[in-house]
């Protein structure tokens, strides 16, 4: 996962506050959680000078725009399609007590994980317990996985 | 419902959509399944003799004549056959007075032979789901060489004992050379040895249920291990490759520890078989013979015993034996290089779905269906448990099964 | 920097691997994925290799040329990993004590730094059991 530092570097670094921020670096922040877009640093995007940073801060900040609401990122690539973490959510658990919670593969579509083509897919995010008013720190998908193909922004 | 005999987990909850005659969409297949169900639809062989095409009759007439003027054949492979086939095999192999060897023979044959006489007791993995709180991964890793291990027995489902599974109920101890992808599910209890260094461990591991000190092993850790496996109501271990090895000619010392752990509570032991029917053609020889692999039936024709060595291992009949039939197996790419060198010099006849290195050395190749897509049959589970399958593919190919009749009806 | 370091070799079972063996064995998948040897960092300096530089593996029973790759793993100096493959089978002897298994998990070879630029291709290796 990228981190603020990398980020930051990919930055003009001139503080010009034209994003509405102090600092390039509380812009770097802001990029990883979310609150910031890449087009709001104008300098990046208008000044040709900046154009291969801008090009590889797309790259690195590609995975997490993607990310679903709650945080949780798939790299199908990296995905062992073991189905720990279809057997380990407490949504699909409670979702197919006979299946998914015995080790079995899942037959609703209430499931939010499910092994497709060989690898992990997520459905129905806004059923995990990550997400909305009343949301935990739930990671069992996370800490289930060999492969770290799963993991939260 | 589809099956996968991608490996000796044999899963049964596959939905698998063709289209056009290619794979559309599957649910349930974990990589190595997919990559399975994939190639049944490339690199499919063709009837050949000495490298051209033929018909399917002339190949097979040349494999019977090849098996039949030979004074030594071997017959090797059949650890990804139904046990119809196998048994056909075994037939054949009596006919012709052949040595017959499966891939167990340098893979969990030596702990195979122990399970299946009861010397080491067992267990099925349902039970483990249902019963086992805590299992050992010796020299596995079943992330990576069974993907669905842990998620559909041995770690995060819930069974009827384990209703709070890996949460609070489940301890899952790896012992290995290196940090396995199960070793990092499981770091809490992540054991790494020395290679060859098993044997040492499990005199450690003795040493520490007595209250002794350990010769090797961290101390402190040795005494959780102990404390762990006392507490334990229901224990499993899945020994692999890298525990089979190491032991080899010691496993006498792991029988050692299995029993001194049954007088603690039921412990039981599950191979952790790579192809999906290799425990099939071993219960199937040692039903026939009282032996699971490296037979030959040599005395047969004067009414002789079956006679069983290291001499008719496929390693050492390589370079003894005159000819050879290898089905559903590629030894040329998994054996060593001398064994097989020793192969591809025979005349060779290759019964196999797909190219493979040993389908491109061969004299005659005979292509066949895809057990679990394309045949279906009777196959046992890593555990014992027998599940047939029908299946789910049309194909005008013959199966492993029909393959050897037509040429033993030949012979 | 040592030009020849002396290491054992485990072959262990890699998923990707396994599933590339299935597809084909005669693709560049297959043939990356099996040619090469995995690598602690300490060995690595020893040879003054560095990722992906070709290296040739040798021992009594045969030679073959695969990619470097560093380790991901605790330090394990002197111990090597590759997948099961007819590369690493170049390896193995088929000389066997009374259980009959070869010694796919306790391999001894020697590594210098090859000449070639490209690893062993798979047509060299069916070219060698002729």
């Amino acid at each position: 996962m990228v981190g603020a530092m990398e980020i930051y570097m990919l930055l003009p670094k001139t503080n010009c506050r034209k994003c509405g921020l102090p600092t390039c670096m509380a812009f770097a922040v802001g990029l990883l959680g979310r609150e910031k877009k890449i087009d709001e640093c104008t300098p990046l995007i208008e000044e040709k000078k900046y154009e291969a940073k801008l090009k590889k801060l797309r790259e690195v900040m590609a995975p997490i725009e993607n990310a679903s609401e709650t945080g949780l990122i798939i790299h199908p690539e990296k995905c062992f399609g073991c189905g720990n973490c279809v057997v380990a959510c407490p949504v699909n658990v409670a979702a197919e007590p006979t299946r998914c919670a015995l080790g079995l593969g899942p037959q609703s579509e209430k499931v939010i994980l499910k092994v497709e083509d060989g690898v992990v897919v997520a459905n129905n995010l806004k059923e995990c317990r990550r997400f909305g008013p009343n949301k935990t720190l739930c990671n069992a998908c996370t800490v289930t996985c060999p492969s770290k193909a799963i993991e939260f922004v | 419902m589809a099956i996968c005999t991608g490996c000796s987990l044999l899963c049964e909850d596959i939905e698998a959509a063709l289209k056009d005659g290619a794979l559309s969409h599957v649910k349930n297949l974990c990589r190595k399944g997919h990559g399975h169900f994939q190639a049944a639809f490339t690199e499919r062989t063709l009837p050949m003799i000495d490298g051209q095409q033929v018909s399917l009759d002339r190949a097979i007439a040349k494999a019977a004549e090849i098996l039949r003027n030979a004074k030594s054949p071997l017959l090797y492979g059949w650890s990804n056959c139904t046990l119809e086939a196998q048994a056909t095999g075994i037939k054949l192999a009596e006919k012709l007075g052949a040595t017959i060897d499966d891939t167990s023979s340098f893979c969990q044959g030596i702990l195979m032979e122990r399970i299946l006489s009861g010397k080491i007791p067992s267990c099925t993995l349902d039970d483990v789901r249902n019963f086992a709180d805590t299992a050992i991964f010796w020299g596995s890793d079943p992330s990576s060489s069974h993907p669905r291990h842990l998620s559909r027995f041995s770690y995060y489902p819930r069974g009827e004992k384990r209703q709070k599974s890996y949460e609070e109920e489940r301890t899952c101890i790896v012992v290995d050379v290196r940090r396995s992808a199960t070793a990092r599910l499981c770091s809490n209890y992540y054991f790494r040895l020395e290679p060859g260094g098993d044997a040492q461990f499990l005199e450690a591991i003795l040493a520490v249920l007595e209250g002794k000190i350990p010769k090797v092993g961290d101390k402190k850790k040795m005494i959780e291990l102990s404390s762990l496996l006392k507490k334990t109501e229901w224990g499993v271990i899945f020994p692999g490759l890298g525990m089979v090895y190491s032991l080899k000619e010691k496993m006498e010392l792991f029988e050692k520890l299995v029993a001194k752990l049954n007088e603690i509570t039921a412990f039981k032991v599950v191979p952790m078989v790579g192809h999906y029917n290799m425990r099939g053609f071993n219960e199937l020889m040692r039903e026939k013979t009282g032996f699971i692999n490296r037979v030959s039936f040599k005395g047969n024709a004067q009414g002789g015993a079956p006679a069983h060595g290291p001499e008719h291992s496929v390693v050492a009949a390589a370079k003894t034996c005159d000819a050879a039939l290898v089905i559903g197996s590629d030894p040329l790419s998994s054996l060593p290089f001398g064994t097989a060198r020793a192969l591809a010099r025979l005349p060779l006849i290759a019964i196999d779905p797909r190219r493979s290195l040993t389908t491109d050395a061969a004299k005659v190749v005979i292509p066949s269906t895809l057990s679990g897509m394309e045949a279906g049959g009777t196959a046992v589970r890593m555990d014992g448990v027998k599940i047939k399958f029908e299946p789910i593919i049309d194909t005008k190919l013959l199966s492993d099964e029909q393959i050897l009749s037509r040429i033993m009806e030949a012979i | 920097m040592a030009e020849v370091v002396a290491v054992t070799i485990v072959t262990v079972r890699d998923i990707f691997h396994d599933e590339a063996g299935r597809k084909s064995r005669f693709s560049e998948e297959y043939k990356n994925l099996s040619a090469q040897i995995i690598l602690d960092k300490q060995d690595m300096a020893r040879l003054g290799a560095k990722d992906r530089q070709k290296l040739l593996v040798k021992n009594d029973v045969g030679s073959v040329v695969v990619a470097a790759k560093t380790s991901e793993d605790d330090a394990h100096p002197g111990l090597a990993f590759m997948y099961n493959s007819p590369w690493s089978n170049q390896l193995v002897s088929d000389v066997v004590c009374e259980s009959s298994i070869p010694g796919f998990k306790s391999i001894k070879a020697t590594l210098s730094v090859a000449e070639q630029n490209d690893v062993t291709k798979i047509s060299e290796l069916q070219a060698r059991m002729q």
